[in-house]
């Protein structure tokens, strides 16, 4: 019994080995539906010659896995020797391996507020000419792509320093198909929709929404998103720009409105699983697990395209599955089209080197995009319009990337491009204040306080 | 041992009483972590830990139907369970998330175009139909049922056994150790001779020396950060082992130096004065005297300086572990199977269980000590 319990394990561990090696690249160039030219124009044109590139980012987990996988691609077309550390303390650590002297070659920012804020101290090195110009012509919006890559520097002079490289799309509503069936209910396609379907909800004696702020140390972000939806929804976008450079103040009272707009859902105890006092409290992780409860605790959850990541193992999300989604409406009466929040993540050169600028220009081709679309985890979404959009891992992927490639409005979430001391702050901390029962205009302006005494 | 029954004063038993309830208090969150650490996310997010150890009746989620159909007189069924588990006794069940107890068990719902399902009291189901159910949606069953506890070993097989964790974890653990034993011997080194120093040799400005250490004691770590790593590049120790152990050391150094100092001045200063009689030099005297004889005070630092060093991430993250990810820790491991976003609770609980062993193991090992060398200079 034990020689065959010794030779299972020995079976196991070497099969286990086997597979771990076929998880390198886990398409085989020349396989598939790939751009696999783009892979070889690259490779031939590139030889690093196993110089080393270390690349820090915040993915961890099985989305550490994924990006190694993309990144093997680059190892292995440029001979660079890779190396990927996650972290997900990135925004301390970057900062103090800069201020120190020990960066890695690239690091992946989340937010932009903090690479912006590294460029203007010097810590990063600007792309290689021409990266802005092939933005601009191949990602969708490439324009506001190029925007929110571009930072002051130094010399107080602006370049294009961060790479946005995957994306979110926010301004979704998560859903049960059948819960909607089983109680009779469409899915709305105006805000005024939505908010009689509410209603609707409530009459019937149920609870329609679940919403949770918590988040540990970043507590209340949920709520800026939301913030951000309704001030796109009720604003033109230009008025949207104008706040989050903060030209037009947060104690505006176009402002105070949308934040008010926001509490009409989240401060009124009848739409909120639990009340309206517990948002603060339930976790962003946990919120979503009220749609799957039995009966259910809520019938829609708003939360940015990741979330599947924290639905019940098993979950099976699409039209036929056992979760969808919806675009979070616009309002019918506003006529501003159908803008779309979104966020994505930036490659910066932290530590100048050819190979950082290498990695930078694999990232513009088509095949490191697909190779990231075609596996599950991480919620890869790319604007790149000249990608294989097939390959996406399945159809929800794929809708979701079409709202990126579509969308009239597309704007970043505001919080990231704010100051991080609001946006990552007193933004944060203000929201949990005003769905705790204070008033909104007193919100603001604490908030537009801090901004002040940051300027 | 002598005590005859009955006799036991009620300050005893007040003390033992105390005593109890403290270490309750102590253990009961560690408990939780540990029922935890053998349960899965959806099982946390579900109840508490503390439900999970009896059997619970509970209106569970949907369940979807699933198996592969058979045809039978002209009929297409499917039959299936719902639940793995044996023992479990279904109650109420449903197929609408409206009415999730509508039907008992044994009874038969219509779900109309002629298919019906049926659910028995085990949780066996039979779905049938007069059309083929290939490539429709199959209806969920909502059940009210009561389930024995149910635990896993998936976690640990998650942290321990995974391939693409076990290389990682294996490195991390080999890579922890390499930080600590030195992080913890070189401190002990030099602050026993400092100890010692400060303890039995008279030079001018002693007295202010003790002092400063004293107040070194009281300045925060965080604040050496960024200028300490700024000057380990600039003398070219980089990010890597050396810094670190440098960094553990002299962030250890003030309690430790005080710690011994006060243990050692403890000693009888007979044995000390008689040695220096009979020729001892402050080397020899310090050997063969003062070392053995503070045995208790070395182990019981030995510990501290072991526990922390073993559970620190944030000297680690800023010395040691650089763009390569060549040598990261045990914490900085655990850290990144969290996930992302971080919400991956039954990993957190089952990796502090792993990475606690080595401690206890520690701790058991040397607790004798612990005491004694926690009351060191603190009574005579």
């Amino acid at each position: 019994m034990k020689h065959v319990l010794f030779a299972g394990v020995a079976v196991a561990a070497l099969t286990a080995g086997l597979a771990n090696a076929g998880s390198h690249l886990p398409f085989n160039p020349g396989e598939g539906d790939f751009n696999w030219e783009s892979y070889e124009a690259y490779a031939a044109a590139t030889d690093l010659g196993g110089e080393q590139v270390t690349v820090f980012g915040p993915w961890l987990g099985p989305d550490q896995v994924v990006i190694e996988s993309v990144l093997a691609y680059f190892g292995e077309a440029s001979g660079a020797d890779v190396k990927y550390v996650g972290s997900d303390g990135f925004e301390q650590q970057i900062v103090i391996d800069a201020e120190a002297g020990s960066a890695p070659n690239v690091a992946v920012f989340p937010q932009p507020g903090l690479a912006a804020d590294m460029a203007r101290r010097g810590f990063l090195t600007p792309l290689a000419e021409g990266t802005a110009a092939w933005m601009a012509e191949n990602y969708a919006a490439g324009q506001s792509w190029v925007d929110l890559g571009s930072y002051t520097g130094p010399d107080g002079s602006q370049s294009f320093y961060a790479f946005p490289y995957k994306a979110d799309v926010k301004s979704l509503v998560w859903y049960i198909p059948e819960n909607f069936e089983d109680a009779g209910y469409e899915v709305p396609q105006t805000m005024e929709e939505l908010k009689a379907l509410s209603d609707q909800i409530v009459a019937d004696g149920d609870t329609p929404w679940c919403i949770g702020l918590g988040s540990g140390g970043a507590t209340g972000w949920p709520a800026t998103d939301w913030v951000e939806d309704m001030m796109l929804r009720t604003q033109p976008p230009e008025v949207y720009d104008q706040w989050v450079t903060n030209e037009i103040p947060f104690t505006d009272e176009r402002v105070v409105a949308a934040i008010e707009d926001f509490g009409a859902f989240a401060r009124n105890d009848d739409y909120v699983a639990g009340g309206a006092a517990t948002a603060a409290s339930t976790d962003f992780r946990d919120s979503p697990k009220g749609l799957f409860s039995s009966p259910p605790q809520c019938y829609m959850h708003r939360q940015a395209s990741f979330i599947p990541a924290f639905f019940p193992e098993g979950t099976e999300v699409g039209a036929n599955g056992d979760v969808d989604f919806f675009y979070f409406p616009s309002y019918e009466g506003k006529d501003l089209g159908s803008p779309v929040l979104g966020a994505g993540t930036l490659f910066a050169i932290t530590s100048d080197s050819p190979g950082a600028h290498a990695l930078i220009d694999f990232l513009q081709t088509e095949i490191a995009h697909e190779v990231f679309m075609a596996q599950q985890a991480g919620g890869f979404l790319t604007p790149h319009t000249g990608v294989n959009t097939d390959l996406y891992v399945d159809d929800t992927r794929k809708a979701l990337g079409e709202i990126l490639l579509n969308a009239t409005t597309f704007r970043f979430d505001g919080s990231d491009l704010m100051p991080g001391g609001v946006g990552a702050g007193s933004f944060w901390t203000g929201m949990v204040d005003y769905v705790g029962g204070k008033d909104a205009a007193a919100v603001a302006a604490e908030i537009q306080s801090s901004w002040d005494a940051l300027k | 041992m002598d005590n005859i029954a009955g006799t036991k004063s009620g300050l005893t038993w007040t003390v033992h009483i105390s005593v109890f309830l403290l270490v309750a208090l102590w253990l009961f969150p560690t408990v939780g972590l540990f029922v935890s650490s053998f349960r899965t996310a959806d099982q946390i997010a579900a109840s508490g830990w503390w439900s999970s150890l009896s059997a619970q009746e509970r209106q569970l989620p949907a369940i979807r139907v699933e198996g592969d159909e058979d045809a039978r007189d002209g009929m297409f069924v499917i039959e299936g369970r719902l639940f793995e588990a044996e023992d479990v006794e279904v109650s109420a069940w449903g197929t609408s998330s409206r009415e999730p107890n509508a039907y008992d068990p044994d009874a038969t719902a219509d779900l109309g175009d002629g298919e019906a399902l049926t659910v028995t009291a085990d949780g066996s189901y039979v779905l049938t139909g007069p059309d083929s159910f290939e490539g429709q949606r199959l209806p969920r069953i909502f059940s009210t049922a009561t389930t024995p506890p149910e635990f896993t070993f998936e976690n640990y097989r998650n942290v321990l056994f995974d391939p693409s964790n076990r290389e990682g974890m294996a490195k991390a653990f080999f890579n922890t150790l390499t930080v600590t034993i030195p992080a913890t011997i070189i401190p002990i080194l030099v602050a026993a001779f400092a100890a010692y120093a400060l303890a039995w040799m008279d030079f001018p400005g002693r007295a202010l020396l003790i002092a400063a250490v004293v107040a070194l004691l009281v300045v925060p770590l965080q604040l050496a950060l960024i200028p300490l790593l700024k000057f380990h590049n600039t003398i070219g120790i980089g990010k890597g082992y050396l810094g670190v152990w440098l960094a553990h050391t002299g962030f250890g150094l003030p309690l430790a130096i005080y710690l011994l100092r006060n243990y050692m001045v403890g000693l009888p200063r007979d044995i000390i004065e008689n040695a220096r009689v009979d020729g001892a030099s402050d080397f020899q005297i310090f050997v063969k005297i003062i070392l053995p004889l503070s045995f208790p005070a070395l182990a019981s630092f030995a510990i501290f300086q072991f526990l922390w060093t073993w559970n620190d991430l944030l000297v680690a993250l800023v010395f040691l572990i650089d763009a390569t990810g060549e040598t990261t820790v045990m914490t900085k491991q655990i850290v990144e199977l969290l996930g992302t976003r971080g919400g991956n609770w039954e990993i957190l609980a089952t990796s502090a269980f792993v990475s606690i062993a080595v401690p206890l193991l520690v701790f058991f090992a040397m607790q004798k000590y612990l005491v004694r060398g926690l009351l060191a200079g603190s009574v005579k």
